[in-house]
């Protein structure tokens, strides 16, 4: 690519070539010639500047071309860095500024935009770069990052359109363009397109009638505050934010799992109902869990930060896919709330807006701190960090376990105290002395000393553990010197698998002890598990690690959150015996678990102690795991984590319950407990008394046994109840906020410079005073004198309304977004927004109630022609309805809806075998499920519900806040030949066939379908072809019809079927007609 | 309420004029509405949908500057392999290994490359050979394993690009990077950028269409691999299934007969006359010429999908899986089918070749159920003249480690995925035959000569259309985007 310090000479004949506009190409100056007489740089110049020259001479540093930018004016104005005495713009002078000569020239060594950015500028865009240099080259910031400007509103001549701004500002723009604006739409049209944009649901017969009969001056108004007050005002509002926030029933990528996340949807809805303002409503999604004492909807609003699509697929690299997910919540705070593209600053500095890539993980490093895991446990375990959402009922039960736990607790100390004296005359008396040396300690369930080279409990022969490894069938165990007559040698890869010994629940105190003799070499492997792999199932279960030369115990439900983990950091002798135990007391805490080598305990360091589900899977059955998967203890190797090869082990203890320090000493080291015992209690340390304490209470204090045993069948009860306690996934912030850096290339193993929290400070800058952490951020969002946030929202609910944004590129504010339609109205829309204190209700209203919604879709052709987008708005908005609008119009015009609010999705109709590619199958549910809204249709990201998507759903692995608009084929099959669709025409069908004359039962039907009666031509045009019909399907014989068979509504059997078939089908032309399909 | 009219009744009458005048030209017309509606309409609408996209109202044909310069292929047939086919059991025949089978993969080879989670903690990397042998083929005297004897027959049509390689390590980021240029979801897909850009050849069957094999298990696919991404929805591929309904809902109800349908159609197109009269919107025609087009389709589509029309040596050079719809053969035979009615883009995906364990039996039983049939996918394409312009591409997502994943045993191995490697071939249209293309060293761990990236593969493809791959770009968000993203050259030393 040629650079512009390149062939200067030939640069200065052009130059005296084309400096006057006799010498200019005839196109564009017969461009210049048209353009108006004053240019305003954001409307006409920057456009240009952005989408043609900013790739390379743009605000991405590593990428200006000849050190020029053309994105602000210094970089513009400034010599040229290779050609000194040069300018890129000399403003007000054409011969000076080599911006002209490069853009006129056709030498392809020379020219700008050159040949190879396949990036041309039209004679207009020509022209209008040398009439912008040739007067005086003003820059002025981009529009979207000033703050929102109150202008004077224009009156209209028309009274009915001076009412509200909204109609002041829209009338002066038609004024400006020459046009008038429509008539009034009639009733009916306008009650239809209101219902649907308010509820997204059709008014039904009886409000029409109320409306149509309503002569009072407010009978709108009235129906406007119905139709805000309806609770399906909040299901319609939320359709637009799911898309937004990616909401969706499954995980997406591979293995594409069902995770529940109705609750936060739930939320959503109940959000709208209420009129959350929306400064709030976004500052609970963003950060609730950070407000000061925050309720659960709070937390669980912030569910909104984790709907991204999470991996389960075994095998990825962690890191990559966990840093993905804090790159997709940027992405979405950036389009969604900022109406700005901050993705393309992932990977280089923007090259289009002001937003670097340190930008770019300043506002990733605010969503970077959170204990979760790139790679989703298979086992279905909701992703961590969760919320526990219990139902009022579970919520009573846990609270009154809790309750009785803590008064248990309560009764286990004062019975510890009890027994202190207890204990004292016991020291007294040297009866501590008469605990044996070696002796069977109580509770030991299994020993495997692997004499006689079998792998064998000792305690319990018909009990066999053998050598495993996953998908191989010829492990065998390989014998050596033990520590006591016979050891194991591992090869790092098969385990000692011991069955169901070791499985206990969280509840549950349990010990296990074994001896290992570790190879010289050995870093890292797992010295025993009870679980399956490591992270593919979240690490769940329990296990000791040797990791980088250090000891981890840790039990975890889910991995990393959700789990104790503790480090020991101790020099562990090489290729000699080393004895290690884990107890553990059944307190599901990082005190109740214990790790002693040699019979020492061990000083941990506590890194999670966070344990709230079970450690145990529950006999789970799976596509790869057929058969139910409940492993026991697994000594020297795991499922795709490393083992301990080389290494012998020996004595392989389990006892179901926890052991004394004593204990222990008695197994491992018996001359030390000799030692201890053989002092008379005089010569008892403070650590041996305590010892010896915990002893007596464990084997002597039987009422203090008592009572420890009723606090563990309280913990059982509680843990199993938890259990089935609904979980969703939050926000919760980290104690220490991890380390984020400037991704390289947006690779997320190459880090550059470390980053803050931080905001784009070009946009607006975060005060010293806020807090840089997500709600920080919130609240920067929603500060009035943010020029984004307000307009942004303002922007999308007017899309809601009119189909179209003021802006039309609701995703891009940017330098690269289209210009607002109506600037004023923006403005004033984000004003009056802000000063309601966010009340998006109001603002609905304010939208609905103007003239300009108001208006007639109909257009003449002149109109048409004149604005086919109709963003000039001299028409009212006509929209195909979304997919989910038509299928609701369909089930309520039937009568078949069921209305209920919230609660899981549901599985409607689905052809059989879509999900088969899958790995999975639908089951289709029953009963009144099948006629839910659409909203809540089952959400599966891979296999997308074909009724929604053949109508332009997105999947919603990312956030869209525009859907397309599209007319296929397909859409038409779906609605002719979907069950879903044949029902309703069926139940529709069956209807007319009951009504008192045919043409009162079918003016009645295409009233529900269109919300307006039949005109004549209609009426007649159906009745013809009902008498077509029916005359048709009566003259065959009686035979099985898919008409009568379809979906699960039981056919009247009262009726004649030809009757039935012929109105189903005029149930159906109506349903497939523009007027039911259209929003006009 | 019929008293009231909230509507505005001026033109009533002259629509209720006009639609008697139709009804009696219907009566006497023997095309029906169908052909007439389609034909008044197709100059301006397009052929398979109609958009009114955010960025566009309507979307001809195919973009005014396409193709860039005179394509070699029209159409294609895409053979997509998924889960990863081992290189070392099909084209990348490596006998130095057998000497070396059982011993851990040197670190000179491995170069601290990483590995999937599923294999990285292993204790060892045993080095693992090919159980089945080689032999050279044709006249280029081509190395093919004893697992593919029909590919090894036709081994002179064929391009094998065996130095193919990917950054992405896991099925998913590879498949979707591979289908759309980037690993993430939400850009289009190959097929749907070639509709985009080219258009349709026909007018009665769907631009791009998917097949599935059935009954293949594996990894788990999804719909957005031939999903439009921003591109306009029209342009996402079709999924053609087995069974009653090809296409969904293309089925009218039971007993529901062609006629019954027209007739419909013809109520309900004279009932969105009545409409349009009132509206004026040209919606709604277009949404009348979308009707025409599904009523076309349901004609079509069970014609192309009747397999009764083909000879028994057809089935038998398919094999005898082509006569089991959904299989991989019936998907190749209909897959010719649709070629010769002229669809773009034909694309099949054949799953299971993920073999992580048990490699030598489950390759084995995946070359038994393609080999035969992808041989004569292209012998038959040969025959009718058609692989001349239609280009035919073979290959997964990334290729297989050297080393055996678990445990390595004297007749059993499995391999973990490896992107930085592996085999896949091009025929047909543009192509030059009977050549191997690229190499890899002795452990096909790394490329040694002549890589191609999987944006090189992509750019290569849409030159052979005609389209300059820098050039075929859409807007989105402010961006330019394309398919090879800011990468891919064309790899000029295959096309003949």
């Amino acid at each position: 690519m040629l650079r512009f310090h390149h062939l200067i000479l030939l640069a200065f004949g052009i130059t005296t070539l084309l400096a006057c506009q006799a010498e200019w190409p005839p196109a564009v100056s017969e461009a210049y010639d048209a353009l108006p007489k004053e240019l305003d740089f954001n409307i006409h110049v920057r456009p240009i500047l952005s989408d043609k020259c900013f790739l390379c001479h743009g605000p991405d540093e590593a990428k200006q071309e000849a050190g020029l930018r053309l994105d602000l004016p210094e970089g513009a104005y400034q010599e040229l860095a290779n050609s000194p005495g040069k300018f890129a713009i000399k403003p007000g002078s054409l011969r000076k500024s080599e911006v002209i000569h490069r853009i006129l020239s056709n030498d392809p060594e020379y020219m700008m935009p050159t040949p190879a950015s396949n990036i041309a500028l039209t004679d207009y865009e020509k022209a209008i770069l040398i009439k912008w240099i040739e007067k005086g080259a003003e820059y002025k910031p981009h529009w979207a990052f000033m703050p929102p400007q109150k202008t004077k509103i224009p009156a209209a001549a028309d009274s009915s359109w001076n009412q509200s701004p909204i109609d002041q500002l829209v009338w002066a723009k038609l004024k400006e363009k020459g046009m008038t604006p429509a008539a009034p739409a009639a009733k009916a049209i306008i009650l239809r397109r209101l219902s649907f944009d308010l509820t997204g649901l059709p008014p039904t017969p009886a409000e029409i009638k109320k409306f149509l009969n309503d002569p009072s001056p407010d009978a709108y108004e009235k129906q406007v505050d119905r139709l805000l007050a309806s609770p399906h005002y909040g299901e319609r509002m939320a359709m637009d934010w799911l898309d937004l926030a990616r909401f969706a029933d499954t995980h997406g990528y591979l293995a594409d799992r069902y995770r529940d996340m109705s609750p936060w949807r739930d939320w959503v809805i109940q959000s709208f109902n209420d009129n959350l303002p929306y400064d709030k409503f976004i500052t609970w999604q963003l950060a609730g869990d950070l407000l000061p004492n925050p309720t659960k909807e709070q937390i669980l609003a912030t569910g909104f930060n984790r709907l991204h699509p999470q991996n389960l697929e075994d095998g990825i690299i962690d890191e990559e896919f966990r840093s993905a997910y804090v790159s997709d919540r940027t992405d979405v705070l950036g389009q969604g709330l900022m109406g700005l593209t901050v993705a393309c600053a992932k990977c280089h500095d923007h090259k289009y807006d002001p937003i670097s890539q340190e930008n770019y993980y300043q506002l990733y490093s605010f969503f970077n701190n959170i204990n979760e895991s790139g790679l989703v446990s298979w086992e279905g375990a909701t992703p961590v960090p969760t919320l526990m959402l219990p139902t009022d009922n579970q919520a009573e039960i846990l609270a009154y376990l809790e309750k009785k736990i803590a008064t248990q607790d309560s009764m286990l100390q004062a019975s510890e105290k009890v027994e202190t004296s207890a204990f004292n005359d016991w020291l007294t008396a040297e009866q501590y002395k008469s605990i044996p040396i070696k002796h069977t300690i109580a509770g030991q369930i299994a020993h495997f000393d692997l004499e006689n080279s079998k792998l064998i409990n000792r305690l319990n022969p018909s009990q066999k553990a053998k050598m495993n490894r996953r998908f191989s069938k010829s492990e065998h165990p390989q014998f050596t010197t033990g520590k006591h007559g016979k050891g194991l040698l591992l090869d790092g890869e098969a385990w000692l698998d011991c069955h169901k010994l070791g499985l206990f629940k969280r509840s549950e105190a349990f010990s296990i002890q074994l001896q290992v003799r570790l190879p010289e070499e050995l870093t890292d492997g797992y010295l025993f598990h009870k679980g399956m792999g490591t992270r593919i199932h979240g690490f769940r279960g329990y296990h000791l690690y040797l990791k980088e030369n250090k000891l981890e115990l840790m039990m975890a439900h889910t991995w990393p959150d959700n789990a104790i983990a503790e480090y020991a950091e101790v020099e562990i002798p090489r290729k000699e015996w080393v004895s290690f135990t884990f107890t553990y007391d059944g307190s599901s805490t990082a005190a109740g678990c214990k790790l002693y080598m040699n019979g020492e305990e061990l000083k941990t360091q506590v890194e999670i102690d966070n344990l709230y589900k079970d450690i145990i899977f529950y006999e789970m059955v799976d596509p790869i795991y057929p058969k139910p998967i409940e492993p026991g203890l697994k000594v020297g190797a795991r499922w795709r984590g490393k083992g301990i090869k080389g290494a012998v082990v020996d004595d392989l203890m389990i006892f179901d319950r926890e052991l004394t320090a004593l204990e222990i000493l008695q197994i491992n080291q018996p001359e030390a407990l000799q030692t201890i015992l053989s002092k008379s209690p005089s010569a008892l340390t403070d650590t041996e008394q305590a010892q010896l304490r915990a002893h007596f209470l464990a084997r002597e204090a039987k009422h203090y046994q008592g009572q420890k045993q009723e606090l563990a069948r309280l913990r059982a009860i509680y843990a199993d109840s938890i259990e089935k306690v609904q979980e969703v996934m939050v926000m919760k912030e980290m104690p220490k906020p991890r380390k984020a850096y400037i991704l390289e290339r947006g690779q997320y193993d190459v880090y550059g410079k470390e980053v803050f929290p931080n905001v784009p400070e070009r946009i607006l800058p975060m005060s010293d005073e806020t807090a840089k952490n997500r709600l920080g951020l919130a609240q920067w969002l929603t500060r009035p004198d943010h020029p984004l946030t307000a307009r942004v929202a303002v922007n999308r609910y007017w899309q809601l309304f009119f189909g179209r944004g003021l802006v039309l590129t609701t995703e891009d504010f940017g330098s690269q977004g289209q210009l607002p339609s109506h600037p004023a109205l923006l403005d004033l829309l984000a004003i009056r927004f802000i000063e309601s204190g966010w009340d998006v209700k109001q603002l609905a209203k304010m939208i609905v109630m103007s003239s300009t919604y108001r208006q007639r879709s109909v257009a003449g052709e002149q109109v048409r022609k004149a604005d086919p987008d109709n963003q000039w708005l001299a028409r009212g908005p006509a929209l195909r309805l979304s997919g989910e609008m038509i299928r609701d119009n369909a089930l309520l015009a039937s009568g078949l809806l069921y209305k209920k609010i919230g609660g899981e999705s549901v599985k409607p109709y689905q052809p059989a075998g879509l999900w088969k590619m899958n790995n999975a199958t639908y089951f289709p549910d029953s009963g009144r499920k099948l006629y839910r809204r659409s909203l809540y249709t089952f959400w599966k990201r891979s296999v997308p519900h074909p009724t929604l998507a053949t109508f332009d759903a997105p999947d919603r692995s990312e956030c869209t806040v525009r859907r397309q608009k599209t007319n296929t084929p397909l859409q038409a099959l779906v609605l002719m030949n979907d069950p879903a669709f044949i029902e309703a025409s069926r139940v529709i069908g069956q209807q007319i066939s009951k009504a008192i004359d045919i043409e009162a039962g079918i003016s009645h039907a295409f009233l529900q379908l269109t919300g307006r009666p039949p005109q004549p031509a209609e009426i007649t045009l159906l009745l013809h072809t009902q008498t077509e019909e029916y005359q048709e399907f009566s003259a065959r014989p009686k035979q099985e019809n898919g008409w009568l068979s379809s979906g699960a509504q039981p056919l009247d059997e009262d009726l004649d079927p030809a009757l039935i078939m012929a109105n189903a089908v005029i149930a159906s032309i109506i349903m497939n007609s523009d007027a039911s399909i259209t929003k006009r | 309420m019929s008293q009231s009219n909230p509507l505005n009744p001026n033109s009533q009458l002259p629509a209720l004029q006009r639609l008697i005048d139709r009804r009696s030209f219907l009566g006497k017309s023997s095309l029906g509405f169908g052909a007439l509606a389609l034909g008044s309409l197709l100059g301006s609408e397009g052929l398979f949908g109609n958009s009114t996209a955010p960025t566009a109202r309507s979307t001809p044909n195919h973009l005014p500057d396409l193709p860039h310069f005179k394509p070699k292929a029209k159409r294609i047939i895409y053979l997509f392999q998924s889960g990863g086919p081992s290189q070392f059991e099909t084209f990348d025949y490596k006998p130095k290994l057998y000497d070396l089978q059982g011993q851990d993969l040197p670190d000179s080879v491995r170069k601290g490359q990483r590995l999937t989670g599923m294999s990285a903690d292993q204790t060892s990397l045993p080095i693992a050979p090919s159980l089945y042998g080689f032999k050279q083929y044709g006249k280029s005297g081509t190395w093919v394993s004893e697992l593919l004897p029909h590919t090894a027959k036709i081994v002179d049509d064929l391009c094998l690009i065996k130095s193919m390689y990917t950054e992405q390590i896991n099925h998913d980021p590879a498949i979707t990077f591979f289908q759309t240029g980037h690993q993430l979801p939400g850009r289009p897909s190959i097929g749907a950028w070639l509709s985009y850009g080219l258009g349709s050849l026909n007018n009665n069957l769907p631009n791009f269409i998917v097949l599935v094999s059935k009954n293949t298990g594996g990894q788990p696919i999804y719909t957005r691999l031939w999903g439009n991404g921003f591109l306009p929805t029209q342009h996402q591929g079709v999924q053609f299934r087995s069974g009653r309904d090809p296409v969904l809902f293309l089925n009218d109800p039971d007993n529901y007969h062609a006629k019954d349908r027209r007739r419909m159609l013809n109520h309900l197109k004279a009932l969105n006359e009545v409409q349009h009269d009132q509206y004026g919107d040209p919606e709604i025609h277009a949404r009348i010429a979308q009707y025409e087009m599904a009523y076309r389709m349901q004609t079509s589509v069970p014609e192309v999908t009747d397999f009764s029309g083909e000879p028994d040596h057809i089935f038998d050079l398919y094999g005898k899986d082509s006569r089991n719809p959904g299989t991989f053969a019936a998907n190749c035979l209909l897959a010719r089918k649709l070629l010769e009615k002229d669809v773009r883009f034909v694309q099949l995906y054949h799953r299971g070749w993920d073999q992580h364990i048990g490699l030598p039996g489950g390759i084995k039983r995946q070359c038994q159920a393609t080999d035969q049939a992808t041989a004569a996918l292209i012998i038959d394409l040969k025959q009718r003249g058609l692989l001349e312009d239609t280009l035919v591409v073979w290959g997964g997502e990334f290729g297989r480690t050297v080393y055996s994943q678990g445990k390595l045993t004297a007749n059993n191995y499995g391999r973990d995925h490896h992107p930085r490697c592996f085999t896949m071939w091009m025929a047909g249209a543009g192509v030059k035959p009977g050549i191997s293309y690229g190499e890899t060293d002795d452990f096909s761990y790394n490329i040694v000569n002549n890589p191609v990236h999987v944006h090189d593969f992509q750019a290569t493809l849409m030159h052979l259309f005609g389209i300059d791959h820098e050039r075929l770009i859409f807007k989105h968000q402010g961006r330019r985007f394309r398919l090879t993203d800011v990468h891919g050259e064309v790899v000029k030393d295959i096309l003949a």
